[in-house]
């Protein structure tokens, strides 16, 4: 796995990793608010109890912190190499949903699980960033385009 | 039956609307709409003028606030193992975005790996 994380900066690697990290918490925080919405519930009484939820109010203080996190990522990273690695957020939450349920993590999802990996490993290995096309050999925030 | 069309529907109007929140967080994490191609920012100088970046960051934050509640209503309609897959379009839509707006260089490696994980959500829920 070294070789291709040797040429990403420690600062997009550290992103993405509390990206994931950040990400997992809001979805299983978030599914947890809605979970104990009926199914049958109006719209406002849908917005009522997932609002005043204190699950939400965690998803929503993770939620700013991604953000914050998440604007340091894209400040370095072009958006079409660091938006996929979000993906590895569905196997941590798989992950510990399977864990927490106690259930048996089936072939297909097993296969799906190897395909995300596969699929993540593909994007790691592009270049982190677009060279500027006019040649000075990066798209900073700075360079102008013709 | 009808209720998952109108699931589908509002899903995939929840996943553009990710898209579109990413590309405007993606033009303010990088300083302002100056990374914008220079065909692209004739046309959103139109929407949001001038060079500051904090505009499109808050412009970033609605698109999300939008898109939080689309999913969440999107997802009374339908399975899981349906929003699950079709949550993952948003991947192709920020390649997209980034290609026609940023200029971004979307390789065959990239779409490669976008297609891969496409393929693994579907099998993630079966």
């Amino acid at each position: 796995m070294k070789p291709q994380f040797a040429r990403l900066p420690a600062p997009v690697v550290a992103g993405l990793v509390l990206a994931v990290v950040l990400d997992t918490f809001i979805q299983i925080t978030w599914k947890l608010a809605v979970r104990d919405v009926p199914a049958d519930a109006s719209v406002h009484t849908t917005l009522r109890l997932v609002l005043s939820s204190p699950l939400f109010l965690a998803a929503m203080l993770a939620f700013l912190a991604q953000l914050w996190n998440w604007l340091r990522v894209l400040a370095r990273a072009d958006l079409s190499f660091a938006q996929p690695f979000t993906a590895l957020s569905y196997l941590t939450v798989l992950g510990i949903s399977a864990y927490s349920l106690h259930e048996r993590i089936s072939v297909s999802k097993m296969l799906g699980v190897a395909l995300i990996l596969l699929g993540v490993f593909f994007i790691s290995r592009t270049p982190y960033r677009t060279l500027d096309r006019t040649g000075s050999g990066g798209a900073g925030p700075g360079s102008t385009r013709p | 039956m009808t209720g998952e069309l109108t699931g589908i529907i509002i899903l995939l109007a929840a996943m553009a609307v990710e898209s579109l929140a990413q590309l405007c967080l993606k033009i303010g994490a990088a300083g302002g709409p100056m990374i914008l191609r220079p065909a692209c920012r004739r046309l959103t100088e139109r929407l949001l003028p001038g060079s500051a970046a904090k505009p499109w960051i808050a412009l970033g934050l609605f698109a999300y606030g939008l898109e939080i509640l689309l999913y969440t209503f999107a997802l009374h309609f339908l399975d899981v193992s349906v929003a699950f897959p079709l949550g993952s379009l948003c991947f192709v839509g920020v390649a997209l975005l980034s290609q026609l707006f940023l200029g971004e260089s979307v390789s065959r490696t990239r779409w490669l790996g976008i297609g891969l994980i496409l393929a693994g959500t579907v099998f993630v829920t079966l």
